[in-house]
Formats: C-alpha cells, sequence, structure tokens
C-alpha cells in the first residue's frame, strides 16, 4: 500500500516546526507610502502603466469602499484591521515588468527554486522527460518537490505585488491561449478586460472584492479561445514576502465556446508574527459548451502554535456558467491561513450548465476557517454538486457555510450537497451552516451533513495491525477526504495528501 | 446614537409602540413587571428584525407585519371541544383566562393573578436583541395559565390549553412546570377567527424523569399574525416529545427553543407544515445539547401550495462538555407548486469532539416513479398525489402510536385538504 506508507512517512518526517515554507528572503523593494487614499491607487496605476479608464474605475471602487462597513456575519473573530497601516504596494526593485528571465533578480529566482517552483522552462522540460511520478510514489521527498517538477505547467509567479515571471508564454500563445500578468493583459488586451473585468464578481460585490477592485496589484489572465482546449496545465503562484504588505492580487480566466482549461493555484508566505492581509479576487467565465477547472491548495503561513500571526485570506471567487452546457468545478484543499473567509462560487446562468465544489478544509491550532460555496441556480436543468469535508483539530474553528438556491425560472435545478465534519480533539469547534433556497417545484435539493470523530473502533482496527496512533489517524483522514482528493490533478493531490498529514500533526491526545 | 434609531418606524412598529402606550394602565403587574415591560418595549423601538439579522434571514418581520390590527374588545369567541377526547380544558379567549379547574396531582393558575402580584417577573425574559417575539409577548402579556404538575403524577387526560380569539391582539403565557417523574399529554391549540395579531410563549420545565408529549396545533385564518415561542429545559432523563403542526395563518413564526440540561434527556421534535395561499409560516429551532450523553432526533414535514412560502430553521448547539451527544436533524419538503419557495438553514454547532450528529435537507416535487406506480394501477393523477402527500405526512403523525392522538390529528390533515387540496 503505497499510498499508507507515504503518508505515514510524511506524518514521521515533520519536526514540530510544521511550516515550512515560512522563510524570508531579503530582496530589495521599492514600496508605496503606507497607507490607503486615492493618491495610493494613482501610484499602483501609475506604476503598471494603466490607461485612464482603469484608474477611474479603481477610483470608483475605492470611493465605494469608503461607504462599506465590514462584514461580520462570518464565525470568525480577530482584531479589527487598520487599513492605514498596510503597505498596497510592494514590488522587488527593478521589475517593472521583465522582459525575460535574465532579467529577474536571482535572489527571488531562488525563492522559487525553494519553494520548488521551476521557473525555467529548460528545467520544466526536462522535468517532462523525467517519467511522471505515480500518485503515492514519492521516493524524492524533498521539501518543495511536487506538482510543478514533475510535469509540465505553465506558471505566473507573483511575487508580493507584482507578476515576476509567466512561463511557457510563447507555446501557449501557438494554441492561441493568453496567459501573462492581468497588468500586462489591461495594457494589451483593453477590450477583453473592459468586457469581461468586474462582470462576474462587480465592484460594488462585497467589502474585500471591493477594496481589491481599487488596489489590486498583479494576478493572471487566461483567455482560451473559442474551441481550444488548452495544451498544458496553467499555474500561478502566490508568495507574500515583504511585512506588513497586503497581497490584492486579481484573476481573470476567460473559456469561449468550446473551450477547456485546467488551473492551479497555490501560495505561501514566510512566518511572521504580525498578520497579514491577502484580499484576492477571482473571475471565471464560461461559455457556451466551455469547461473550466480550477484547483486551489492554499498554504498561507497559518500562524504559530499560539494563534500568533498567520494571514487573513479573505477572498472572492466566483465563476459564470454564462453560456449553455458550460461547466465549472472548483476543488479546494485549505490548510493554511490563520483564517480563511472564502466562498469559490458558480453562477449557473446557461442552460444545462454544470457547478461542482470540492472542498477539503483542515483547521488546527488557532486557525479559523469560514468556507464554503453558493450555488445559484438561473438557468434551465442545471445541476450542482458540492461536497465538502472539514477536519478540526487544535483550538481551530472550522465553519462550512454554502448557499444552494433556484430561481423561479430553474425548472429541473438540481443539486447535491455532502458537507462532512471530523473533529480531533475537544478544543475544537466544527459547525455547518447550509443555507437552502427553492423557488422552483422542479427543483430537486438533497443535503447532508454529518459530524463526528474518528471512531474508536476505526483506530482500533487500524491500531490492532501495528500502526501507531498518529499514522492511524492520518490514514483514517486520507480515507475520509478521498472523494475530494480524487478530484484534483494527479500530482496535486500527492501534495495534498501531504499537506492534511503536515496539518493534522501534532494533533492526537 | 445608533443607526437604528434613525430609522423610520414603519407603520406596524409605530402601532406597537403607540399601543403599549394606549395599553399601559390596562397592562396587569407593578414595578418589577413593569420594567421588563419597558425593557421589551425598548427592544421594539429600536425595530423590528429585517433579513439582516441572521435568525430572521428568511422572515424579514419588519417588511412582513405590513400592519397591526387594534385591540378589540367587542371580539366575541368562543372556547371550542377540545382536540383529544376527555382533555381537561383550558380556555383563553381573547387574551383572558377563565376560571381554572380542579385536577388531582396539578395546580393551575390564572396566569393575570400572577402578573398582578409579581410573582411571575423573574420568568419573563427575552433571550436576546433578536427575541422579537419574546420583546412583544413581554410588552403586552395580559394572561395566560400558570400550570404546576406535581411530582410523581402520572395524568391519564390530556391538558388542552386553547387560545382562541376573533381578532385584534392577544398576548398570552403559557409556562408548564412538570415535576420529577411525572408524566403528561398537553395540547396547545392556537385557533380563531379574524384579522388578529397573536403573540404566545409557552415555557416548558420538565423535571427529572418526567415525560411528556405537547402538542401545538395552530390552525389560525389566512388573514391573522401568529408569533409563538415554545421554550424548554429537560432534566436528567427528561423526555420529551413536541408535535408541531401549523395548518393556517397568514404570517407565522414559530419558535422552539429547547435546551437539555439533564443527563440522558431525550428530545424529540416532529413536525408538519401546511402551507397555502400567501402565508408565510416560519419554524425556527435552536436546541442546545448542554450536558453528555443526551439525544434529540428533528424531522420535520413540509407541503407548499399555493404563492406560500416556507422556512425552516434549525440550530444544533453541541456544548464543549455535551460528550456522546447523538443529535439527528431531518428537514423534507414537497413543493407543490411554481409560486411557492421554499428555504431552510439546518445548522450544526459543535464544540465537543466524541459525538454523532447529522441533518439531512431535501426540498422536491412527487418522485414521478411513485406517482407513475400508482397511475399504472388505475388511480387518477389527483387522487395518486393526493396519496402521496397524505403518506408523506402521515409518516410523522403515526410515529406518534398512541391512537388517541393520531386519529384526531389525522382527522385535522384530512380536513386541511378537503379546503386546500
Amino acid at each position: 500500500m503505497p499510498a499508507v506508507q507515504e503518508t505515514i512517512e510524511q506524518v514521521r518526517k515533520i519536526d514540530v516546526d510544521q511550516y515550512k515554507y515560512g522563510f524570508e528572503t531579503e530582496i530589495e523593494t521599492e514600496k508605496a507610502p503606507k497607507g490607503l487614499n486615492e493618491d495610493i491607487i494613482r501610484f499602483i496605476s501609475n506604476k503598471k502603466n494603466e490607461p485612464e479608464w482603469m484608474l477611474e474605475w479603481r477610483l470608483e471602487a475605492f470611493r465605494r469602499w469608503l461607504t462599506l462597513e465590514e462584514p461580520t456575519w462570518a464565525r470568525v473573530d480577530y482584531p479589527k484591521i487598520d487599513f492605514q497601516d498596510i503597505y498596497y504596494y510592494a514590488a522587488p526593485k527593478n521589475q517593472s515588468g521583465p522582459k525575460s528571465l535574465d532579467e529577474v533578480d536571482p535572489e527571488i529566482l531562488k525563492v522559487y527554486e525553494k519553494l520548488g517552483i521551476p521557473l525555467r522552462e529548460q528545467e520544466i522540460l526536462a522535468g517532462v522527460q523525467k517519467e511522471a511520478a505515480p500518485v503515492g510514489d514519492l521516493s524524492e521527498d524533498e521539501p518543495g518537490d511536487n506538482v510543478y517538477k514533475s510535469g509540465r505547467v505553465a506558471v505566473d509567479a507573483v511575487f508580493d505585488s507584482i507578476s515576476v515571471v509567466t512561463t511557457f508564454k510563447e507555446e501557449l500563445a501557438k494554441a492561441g491561449v493568453m496567459f501573462c500578468s492581468i497588468s500586462e493583459a489591461i495594457r494589451e488586451h483593453p477590450e477583453l478586460i473592459k468586457k469581461y473585468l468586474g462582470s462576474v464578481v462587480p465592484t460594488s460585490d462585497n467589502y474585500y472584492a471591493t477594496l481589491n477592485s481599487a488596489v489590486f496589484t498583479d494576478g493572471s489572465f487566461v483567455f482560451v479561445p473559442k474551441g481550444v482546449r488548452c495544451p498544458m496545465e496553467l499555474s500561478t503562484y502566490f508568495r507574500i514576502n515583504e511585512k506588513n504588505t497586503g497581497q490584492f492580487e486579481r484573476t481573470l480566466i476567460i473559456a469561449e465556446e468550446g473551450a477547456y482549461v485546467s488551473y492551479l493555484e497555490g501560495c505561501t508566505a514566510p512566518q511572521r508574527d504580525e498578520n497579514q492581509l491577502h484580499a484576492a479576487v477571482v473571475e471565471l467565465v464560461a461559455l457556451d459548451d466551455a469547461e473550466i477547472k480550477y484547483s486551489t491548495v492554499q498554504n498561507w503561513y497559518p500562524g504559530d502554535a499560539q494563534g500568533k500571526g498567520g494571514i487573513y485570506n479573505f477572498v472572492t471567487k466566483r465563476g459564470d456558467c454564462r453560456g449553455d452546457r458550460s461547466k465549472i468545478s472548483w476543488t479546494q484543499v485549505e490548510t493554511g491561513s490563520a483564517i480563511t473567509w472564502k466562498y469559490p462560487s458558480c453562477i449557473l446562468r446557461g442552460d444545462d450548465s454544470r457547478g461542482e465544489f470540492y472542498s477539503i478544509a483542515v483547521s488546527n491550532g488557532y486557525q479559523q476557517i469560514d468556507s464554503g460555496t453558493k450555488m445559484i441556480h438561473l438557468g434551465k436543468n442545471t445541476s450542482s454538486r458540492i461536497i465538502s469535508k472539514g477536519i478540526a483539530a487544535g483550538n481551530s474553528q472550522n465553519t462550512y457555510r454554502g448557499q444552494v438556491s433556484a430561481h423561479r425560472k430553474a425548472t429541473n435545478a438540481r443539486n447535491f450537497t455532502q458537507c462532512d465534519s471530523l473533529l480531533i480533539g475537544n478544543q475544537c469547534g466544527a459547525h455547518t451552516v447550509p443555507y437552502i433556497e427553492a423557488k422552483n417545484a422542479t427543483a430537486q435539493f438533497e443535503h447532508e451533513a454529518t459530524t463526528s470523530k474518528i471512531s474508536d473502533d476505526q483506530k482500533f482496527y487500524v491500531m490492532q495491525r501495528g500502526i501507531p496512533e498518529e499514522e492511524a489517524i492520518a490514514l483514517i483522514v486520507n480515507g475520509f477526504v478521498k472523494e475530494v482528493i480524487q478530484e484534483l490533478p494527479m500530482e496535486f493531490a500527492v501534495e495534498a495528501q501531504k499537506l492534511i498529514g503536515i496539518s493534522l500533526e501534532g494533533s492526537v491526545g | 446614537m445608533n443607526m437604528r434609531a434613525e430609522i423610520q418606524r414603519t407603520p406596524a412598529e409605530a402601532a406597537i409602540v403607540d399601543a403599549f402606550g394606549e395599553r399601559l394602565s390596562l397592562l396587569p403587574g407593578d414595578g418589577a413587571i413593569m420594567v421588563k415591560r419597558d425593557d421589551a418595549i425598548e427592544q421594539i423601538k429600536a425595530g423590528l428584525p429585517t433579513r439582516r439579522v441572521e435568525s430572521w434571514h428568511y422572515t424579514d418581520l419588519r417588511r412582513l407585519l405590513a400592519s397591526v390590527p387594534a385591540f378589540d374588545a367587542s371580539a366575541e369567541a368562543k372556547a371550542i371541544a377540545p382536540l383529544l377526547e376527555g382533555s381537561t380544558l383550558l380556555s383563553i379567549v381573547n387574551g383572558v383566562s377563565s376560571a381554572t379547574p380542579d385536577l388531582e396531582g396539578v395546580s393551575f393558575q390564572r396566569l393575570g393573578d400572577k402578573l398582578v402580584d409579581g410573582s411571575y417577573a423573574p420568568a419573563l425574559v427575552t433571550y436576546g436583541s433578536d427575541d422579537a417575539v419574546g420583546a412583544l409577548n413581554t410588552a403586552f402579556v395580559a394572561d395566560g395559565y400558570f400550570v404546576d404538575i406535581e411530582a410523581g403524577t402520572q395524568l391519564e387526560k390530556p391538558i388542552e390549553l386553547q387560545n382562541i380569539q376573533a381578532g385584534g391582539q392577544s398576548h398570552v403565557r403559557l409556562p408548564v412546570r412538570v415535576g420529577a417523574g411525572s408524566k403528561a399529554i398537553i395540547v396547545e391549540r392556537q385557533t380563531g377567527e379574524g384579522v388578529g395579531l397573536v403573540s404566545s410563549v409557552s415555557q416548558l420545565l420538565l423535571g427529572d424523569d418526567a415525560e411528556v408529549l405537547w402538542l401545538i396545533v395552530q390552525d389560525q385564518p389566512e388573514t391573522a399574525t401568529h408569533l409563538a415561542q415554545f421554550k424548554a429545559e429537560l432534566g436528567k432523563n427528561a423526555r420529551l416529545t413536541l408535535f408541531v403542526m401549523n395548518a393556517g395563518g397568514k404570517l407565522v413564526r414559530q419558535e422552539v427553543i429547547v435546551k437539555a440540561n439533564g443527563e440522558g434527556a431525550d428530545f424529540k421534535l416532529r413536525g408538519v407544515n401546511l402551507l397555502a395561499g400567501d402565508s408565510h409560516v416560519d419554524v425556527t429551532m435552536v436546541l442546545d445539547h448542554a450536558v453528555p450523553h443526551t439525544t434529540s432526533t428533528e424531522v420535520v414535514r413540509n407541503v407548499v401550495t399555493g404563492r406560500a412560502k416556507g422556512v425552516f430553521q434549525g440550530r444544533i448547539n453541541v456544548h464543549q462538555i455535551a460528550q456522546k451527544t447523538d443529535a439527528r436533524m431531518a428537514c423534507n419538503t414537497l413543493l407543490l407548486s411554481d409560486d411557492g419557495e421554499f428555504s431552510t438553514k439546518p445548522e450544526l454547532e459543535i464544540f465537543a469532539d466524541d459525538v454523532a450528529c447529522g441533518h439531512g435537507a431535501t426540498v422536491t416535487e412527487i418522485d414521478r416513479n411513485h406517482l407513475f406506480y400508482l397511475m399504472a394501477r388505475g388511480v387518477d393523477e389527483k387522487t395518486a398525489r393526493g396519496l402521496l402527500v397524505r403518506a408523506f405526512l402521515a409518516e410523522v403523525i403515526e410515529e406518534l402510536e398512541d391512537e388517541t392522538v393520531v386519529d384526531p390529528l389525522e382527522e385535522l390533515l384530512g380536513n386541511w385538504f378537503a379546503t386546500h387540496g
């Protein structure tokens, strides 16, 4: 049983300090002055060489943001954020949009190397020749050895406020796929940006989305034209490095008629005592017959064992199944962040469109997760499926909050929801808050939720076969989340499995 | 001071506040009771809850409560025969209780008397800023019954607490204390005619090893606003089965707030909600498992026709020390019309690890396969649908087992289908 062995090895290897991406790198940076006002927004816009209309768009969002109040309905608890005490722009010096890899600061390249994200295309090509590692076989289990080494993946690397490099652009361009940083897209493809930016998550959507619209600094832009199946996995790797900075990235993915794209997102940050804010907006648009698969392995720094430090992850992710027969699928593995506030959603506007949400949320220490999804059925014969697995350990609070609604015209809307929670230890909490709203008689909604602990019988069964307690738990947990892991791209699945092992380390007894 | 204070009062809010001023001199009780009333009306003055208040998310009371009828002293209503044969009947007609009967092992008191002498003041509590039902009731409550069942009393006949009115306003409270080891069947009947605003708060204290079957049967007219609260606390090994049937009313909110405070306590909620016309019916439950080794099951079945809107919110809180809790909740809805709506929010809030909790919720129309099965046997569609809907609800009622209880409830169900089917 290689998978089992792998988990066990993984759990054993981890030391007390479980977060392995917590290093910090000294890189000369250029920052905007601390705080937030219209001048800062002009500064960001200017830095990005943005056209006038984009600045106006940002300023309008900012003025709106000033009138909004911070939402408090989520089941998370944190001291009030001082939005004037954050740097809204931090970029490595001499980095006004690099043309080639040679221009990138070698220190930054080292960071990504350390993280295991190859930015040199030849390296990745070498990786192709290497036989793709089968799931579970992780003989070369070096830190940072993950998806990015074993396959051919185009990467957009975002460092603090800017995208430092995007790989495989040329090869993708041959297939007609645009993959670049959003700043570049604003300059190069204004017509697409004007048409789609803010069309899924309007600037007025919510407090953090509005803030993001005002100050977003970078992120990825993907455009897959009609009938094109994107030839490789696309990926963005986010890294917060600078102190006291917020990262506000904006991702926009458009799949035209019949197109297909699979997109991966990864993220890490250094270990720091203070909290850092990450407020992203991700918008997906799928036209007729298009399919977008969006996978996230969220591994921001979760804070230390006493709950000090860590990232506040306040993210708005939404997919719009605009075309008939389109499909959007969200898969997420949440193990990091001090606080997570995130509801990747699907608006099922097109007839026969489909939305999927697969999630594993693991919380330990003093982490707080309030996450889930929304499936808004608007078109006819739309269907959705939600599988959510929450695992709470330590002193953490883990909440699933999800909404399923069928509008009057959404005939034959179907939904199946399953959200299971597992509690490890008696200092943590698991909560389930589903909102189910049917306004159509032909809708068919099913919702199931369970909460339990790992049963003593299960544990006994495994331990009786000579497996120590901690490993037995890891094994049972992996079985519990299997349904979601299966939905991840293969290499990601391995990383996710490892992460779950890491996050639960030390939670026994 | 705050934003809400500046909000323009809705006509209903203004009517309530004005009515309080006018009724003040007529309301029983002074001193401590009056302080409670003042606090409660302050809460109403701050505004009725809107959908932004989480516990009222699907019932925007501020918007839905369009008008409030005035108190009507001339309204005439008469007590009706009790639901279950042989019941001891205590009726409240237009908000006024009558003389109390004699029953061995039970003492009855008119609540008006307990308000006048102030002895009820400590129990006159609201449970939070979103407790609009409790606040409205506390401000205006004038009567009701206090029922005290002595320890070790096995009541053979049911007790029916009947609240009946013919328009106007009526605000009653029904506190019931059941001593250790006692057993009783209690019927809470809420009915009437005309345009009424009714608030009713039932408070049940269940002693150790006591066992109660409590039936709430609400069939107010389609013009009435019915705001009700049922609160219960369960002692050691106490067993409570609460059966709620909503078969009327225009705007109905039935809150169920239960605390399992003693080890071994068991709570069962069975609900049947029949929605027709323009009605808005909301059943909201908050259940606390506060100690180890308690169990609960909730099954709520809803049928929605016409332009009706149905809501079920159920929250199970499992406290940190409440290990070995076993809680199950199910909410099933048949949505039978295109204009009907149903929203449900079954929540679990769990702080103990060694528990087994689950909930399930479904919203569907009638299963086509089932319909086909019957129609293939020569049953016409209308009859087949009727049979399936009845079967869907009967399952919950039949679980009560006791024929003397099941039969009258099924008869009520039949009556509803005769007029709304």
